[in-house]
């Protein structure tokens, strides 16, 4: 079975179809690494749920959060992960990756 | 180990994205991965020559150092040229090259490609 790894730019204000990633990846394993604002994907609560019921895992760089001052308020489910780790998930964890 | 493409859409000062392609591909090449980075519309202007941000990461100087390492980076020509930035006056190591040439020969040949854009 094919695994995705889908890129998360924009935060939950902004306009992003989450949908989209069932109707890319259907029921394979799919997970989403969150950059920049949509770590705040990561601390709040409703958006959090939002996210986690569509994927296996979440993964959150520890260097946006910590920019952003919400590191103290991350959600259990969501793993942080320094850049070397996001290089692994992007270069090997996953068959393919894709930018949302 | 793989190749990593980075396609850059955002400009210098725009936002994060092209911190986040900087750190993206120290990371990679640490782990021995061969990283191409392409900009396209504004993402042209992180092969500037002349950067000077006061308070913000020097983007051109870190592609600089990059290249050192092997990163190539080019960049849209009709979208360097539509901004005013022509052959000659890129950064060290960097290369106002074409989608024909240079982005689509980096797709063919990549492993992963991530795209940072708004």
């Amino acid at each position: 079975m094919k695994t995705t790894l889908f890129v998360m730019l924009k935060g939950p204000h902004e306009s992003c179809d989450l949908d989209l990633m069932e109707r890319i990846a259907g029921d394979e394993d799919k997970a989403a690494l969150l950059f920049e604002d949509a770590v705040y994907y990561s601390v709040m609560p409703g958006r959090a749920k939002e996210l986690k019921r569509r994927l296996d895992d979440v993964y959150v760089i520890s260097d946006d959060l910590q920019a952003r001052g919400v590191d103290d308020r991350l959600i259990d489910g969501f793993q942080v992960v320094d850049y070397p780790k996001a290089v692994d998930l992007i270069m090997e964890g996953y068959d393919q990756t894709i930018t949302l | 180990m793989g190749t990593l493409i980075i396609q850059i859409r955002s400009g210098t000062m725009m936002n994060m994205d092209v911190n986040v392609m900087v750190k993206l591909a120290e990371a990679a090449v640490e782990k021995g991965h061969d990283v191409k980075i392409f900009g396209y519309g504004e993402g042209i202007m992180a092969i500037k020559e002349g950067q000077e941000p006061k308070r913000f990461p020097n983007v051109g100087k870190s592609l600089e150092e990059l290249a050192k390492k092997g990163v190539e980076t080019s960049v849209c020509e009709t979208c360097a040229y539509a901004r005013g930035v022509k052959r000659g006056e890129e950064i060290e190591g960097a290369s106002v090259g074409s989608l024909t040439n240079n982005l689509s020969v980096m797709v063919s040949e990549g492993d992963r490609m991530i795209t940072l854009a708004r």
